[in-house]
């Protein structure tokens, strides 16, 4: 069965224009609200949950009292002090579209696209497809950030309309990556296996948080892992950064917390696993 | 760079290469000649009695200055100019019913002209126009450019003899020969054509004393001496780089250093690159020397802008862009041709050949070489819609619809652009009775139309005040559109209330509008729907309208050095965008105060698509603040890099870029001490932050740093 754009809609809980981080060229990034890991070091604890959640930064509060009877769904609610804000906005396929779209003249010089992240955005899969491929025929680069803990149907799907999949490594060791993400890498590297073999761009990312990943060990298995099935385009440390804590509190979650690892120690670990 | 050209740099920076003006006892009978002839008269003695800047490191000399008052000085200062200092005491800096101001205008000379036939060439022309202009004040007007032009070969003589002398003095061979070279130079130029691309740069050198502003489009018309001289092997590209380099140390020199504006590149200010006549790009080695060159110089003036075309080479925006984050000094600009080509074809009229002559001088105001920037007043554009709101709220307040209340407010907007239209012209024609003879010599059609520069006789000139309050009106309307007439939010009724008010008790309403304003700069359907529809309202209105000399009307939205924003501010009632009381208003479409929240791609693609008419192809300016980190990393860089060509080909007119955090430039306010060498771009030109006034302080903090 297949949904018609105009009734389709999820919730987007970002769409961040002019991102020079997330894949080659200037990219418009479309972050999808709902995740499926709960990575103890996530850095936008907002985007796991899959529903409108109100943000509540307790010391720019006032106690004015405005917001005592507001819901999720109270679209024209403003904070004057910026303490409470409604994370997430329903989005349909071609409303996504229309803010994708405005950026194309970029794309086109730098090589750039769209970028669709989360949270997971594979776990809307139909409507992910959707918004793809409306961006490929309207011919712009399409870029996929996924965690991967998805079945591998889900990828089949999206293949040939994918130009590039952003794919994130968080540890080889299975008993890690279940304590810290919740979930097991058994299916995250199944299908990373076969994304490599298949004719798709992708780029592996390796968030590096210090006592968790941070392990030489580590990285030889990864690489250990690319020699046996091949190498992505681009490998990429991402360092863990702490400027995700303060929304922890917002949401009224516990943080866990991590150091931030330096410098030398990446690039350390960089030579490991990056064959250049 | 050599050590002749770090001894003169040493120099420059310490203030010992400006030429000091020597006084001149005038024959107290030449009062009985006639205007032009006592003024010119005094003109010749005053510039044969100075005494040219010469030491033994100099290969070039012959600058002089006439900006004692006591003679009719060149175009570009003030002084000397008797009827404009009449009208500067009144209306400088004081402005009419707080819609209009008066300012200075810049320049740049033909040197196009001098390197193709020298003055010698130039008289002739001048004796061929005595023969068609009969009546007697056009005798005496080009008698006394022919007096003035004959007396600038002899002062370059007088200078030849000087070098000679010095080179006598000195004991060291390089620079013994150097000054012999010079003197036998200054033999022929710029009496003849120049023979050498040397000479031409001397020519360049001497020449520039009759209009100290503008070198024009340097590149272009030394390129033919440049490209003959390597060929023949005459020149290496470092001896070239060396004369350049002298050239642009005595353009910084021509600023005395007590004087504030020693440290500020819209002092002197010219362009490279861009379309030649052939519709080719013009970018070539020299300009690339040219960049090179002004870069190693720890000098703040001149500034250059690169004139960029749909077929500059990537690589060269490339290099130009890597110069400019280079440069602590912030002297590199960028201009789009194709919009301002568009404009100077199909909305002034000029052929093409003559359009892809332009350049920008000053803070960024468009001038065709040899050509005047025709207009010189700033407009407060905002105040129509203060009449609006607070004087004529009845017209306003039962309109139906956003159309109905639009061509209310065009009708206001109108009537106060033909009123500033008309200062303007007053301003000109007090400046008409000030007669230029030392300037006219090297500007278009003087000598053709045996009238002053003053007068109105260039041929290619647009004349483009500066509207202060652009983005502040756009935002207004924007906000009538969506607050009033789409989410009827409030009633018009209200808005006149909360605006009386300077929105006390109304100040959940001001926090609503300033956090979910449909601002202009974000890229949304509704915000660039207004602010085309208004500069299409703008092209409509200016489409067929010249000045009093015929100049066609353009806009830009600089401000130059004076705080003009806060000055038209000040006296203003609040405006719908969120603007209280007495708040400066903005310049330029840039925005600020963080109401751009889309990122940077959407404020650009907001201004690019502004104006698809290019009638803002007048003296506009966007500065764009951007994090350092963005250009810090070779990859973000070549980002950046796609992300302005992008910009262009979108159509936006210009740029120029800061990079800098807020809270460096909140520090910077507060302990100026510590952030001495913090330079930022300002309108058109760069200074020192600590430097600036405060409300120009306040309007950079402001602006949004994108990241």
């Amino acid at each position: 069965m297949k949904l018609r754009n105009e009734t389709m809609k999820t919730i987007i809980f970002d769409i961040e224009r002019n991102s020079f981080v997330d894949g080659p060229g200037i990219r418009t990034t479309v972050f999808f609200k709902g995740c499926n890991l709960k990575c103890k070091w996530c850095h936008n604890p907002e985007s796991q949950n899959r529903e409108k959640e109100i943000l509540f930064y307790k010391n720019k509060c006032t106690w004015c009292g405005r917001c005592s009877e507001l819901t999720v769904d109270d679209e024209h609610f403003l904070c004057f002090n910026d303490a409470k804000e409604i994370c997430g906005k329903e989005y349909t396929v071609d409303e996504v579209f229309a803010e994708v779209i405005k950026d194309k003249a970029f794309y086109e010089t730098s090589g750039g696209g769209v970028t669709f992240s989360g949270g997971e955005c594979m776990l809307q899969i139909d409507l992910l497809l959707e918004m793809l491929k409306k961006c490929k025929e309207n011919g712009i680069h399409t870029a996929v950030d996924t965690a991967g803990h998805i079945p591998w149907e889900s990828f089949e799907k999206i293949l040939p309309f994918t130009d590039l999949f952003l794919y994130d490594i968080k540890a080889m060791n299975e008993e890690i990556h279940k304590e810290y993400t919740g979930v097991t890498n058994t299916c995250i590297l199944e299908n990373l296996k076969k994304l490599l073999k298949s004719n798709v761009d992708v780029w592996v990312r390796i968030p590096i948080v210090p006592d968790v990943n941070d392990t030489e060990e580590e990285m030889k298995n990864i690489k250990a892992f690319f020699e046996s099935y091949g190498y992505p385009a681009k490998i990429e440390l991402l360092p863990y950064h702490a400027m995700g804590e303060h929304k922890y509190e917002a949401l009224g979650k516990s943080v866990e917390k991590f150091d931030v690892p330096d410098k030398e120690k990446i690039e350390k670990l960089k030579n490991i696993v990056v064959p250049y | 760079m050599t050590d002749r050209i770090a001894e003169l740099t040493k120099l420059t920076l310490e203030g010992k290469m400006f030429a000091e003006m020597t006084a001149t006892e005038f024959d107290r009978e030449d009062i009985f000649l006639s205007k032009q002839e006592m003024e010119s008269k005094r003109l010749c003695e005053h510039i044969l009695n100075q005494k040219p800047v010469l030491t033994q490191y100099q290969k070039m000399t012959g600058f002089f200055l006439c900006r004692n008052g006591i003679v009719v000085g060149d175009a570009f200062h003030r002084q000397g100019h008797k009827a404009w200092e009449e009208m500067r005491k009144d209306f400088y800096l004081k402005n009419i019913d707080n819609l209009s101001t008066l300012e200075w205008q810049h320049a740049t000379a033909d040197y196009k002209k001098v390197l193709e036939k020298g003055i010698k060439g130039i008289i002739a022309e001048i004796d061929d126009s005595l023969k068609l202009h009969t009546e007697k004040e056009e005798q005496e007007f080009l008698s006394a450019l022919k007096n003035v032009a004959e007396t600038l070969i002899k002062w370059a003589h007088k200078c030849s003899e000087k070098a000679l002398e010095m080179s006598e003095q000195t004991d060291i061979p390089e620079y013994r020969s150097n000054l012999k070279t010079l003197s036998e130079a200054l033999k022929n130029v710029p009496e003849n054509k120049p023979s050498s691309f040397y000479e031409a740069v001397l020519a360049i050198y001497v020449c520039f004393s009759a209009d100290p502003d503008s070198v024009g489009t340097l590149d272009r018309y030394l390129n033919p001496f440049y490209e003959k001289d390597l060929k023949e092997g005459k020149l290496t590209r470092d001896e070239a780089k060396e004369y350049l380099q002298e050239l642009f140390l005595m353009l910084q020199a021509a600023t005395h250093i007590a004087n504030g504006n020693f440290t500020r590149g819209g002092e002197s200010h010219f362009c490279i690159g861009g379309y030649l006549p052939d519709g080719s790009d013009g970018f070539c080695d020299l300009s690339k020397l040219i960049l090179e060159a002004l870069i190693d110089l720890p000098t703040w003036i001149p500034q250059v802008t690169l004139r960029w075309t749909k077929k500059t080479p990537k690589e060269v925006f490339r290099f130009a862009l890597d110069c400019e984050r280079k440069d602590p000094n912030k002297r590199i600009a960028f201009q789009n041709d194709e919009k301002r080509l568009k404009c100077y074809t199909e909305i002034c009229g000029f052929p093409f050949e003559k359009a892809v002559g332009y350049t920008t001088v000053g803070c960024n105001e468009p001038a065709f070489l040899g050509a005047i920037t025709g207009s010189n007043s700033k407009i407060n554009f905002a105040r129509c819609i203060e009449t609006l709101f607070h004087k004529k709220s009845e017209k306003i307040i039962n309109t139906k619809d956003f159309d109905e209340f639009y061509s209310v407010f065009l009708e206001e907007m109108f009537s106060d652009l033909e009123t500033a239209y008309e200062y303007d012209n007053k301003y000109n024609r007090m400046r008409a009775k000030d007669i230029n003879y030392l300037s006219s010599i090297f500007f278009q059609g003087c000598i053709e139309k045996a009238r002053s520069l003053t007068q109105g006789a260039g041929d290619v000139v647009i004349a483009s005040p500066m509207y202060i309050g652009i983005a502040n009106v756009i935002d207004s309307l924007i906000i009538v559109k969506q607050f009033v007439f789409d989410e009827k939010i409030i009633t018009m009724a209200e808005l006149v209330s909360a605006l009386k008010a300077d929105w006390q008790g109304y100040e959940e309403l001001h926090a609503l509008i300033l956090k979910k304003g449909d601002f202009f700069g974000n890229d949304t359907d509704r915000s660039n729907y207004v602010a085309q529809k208004l500069y299409q309202s703008l092209y409509e209105f200016l489409k067929d309208k010249t000045n009093l000399f015929g100049y066609h009307w353009l806009i830009g939205d600089l401000i130059g050095y004076n705080p003009h924003h806060k000055w038209f501010g000040e006296k203003m009632e609040a405006t719908p965008d969120g603007r209280h009381k007495c708040d400066s208003l903005k310049f330029g479409l840039g925005q600020s105060e963080g109401k751009d929240r889309n990122g940077l791609t959407a404020l650009l693609n907001s201004i690019a698509k502004v104006d698809p008419n290019a009638i803002g192809c007048g003296s506009t300016v966007t500065n764009l603040m951007i994090d350092e980190q963005l250009v810090k990393n070779e990859e973000n860089f070549e980002k950046t890099v796609d992300m302005l060509e992008t910009y262009f080909k979108n159509g936006g007119v210009h740029f120029q870029l800061t990079y800098v955090s807020k809270e460096d430039l909140i520090n910077a306010k507060a302990t100026p001490d510590d952030y001495k060498n913090l330079r930022v771009r300002v309108s058109g030109f760069s200074d020192y932050f600590v430097k600036l006034n405060e409300a120009i302080q306040d309007d950079i903090i402001k602006r949004t740093t994108q990241k």
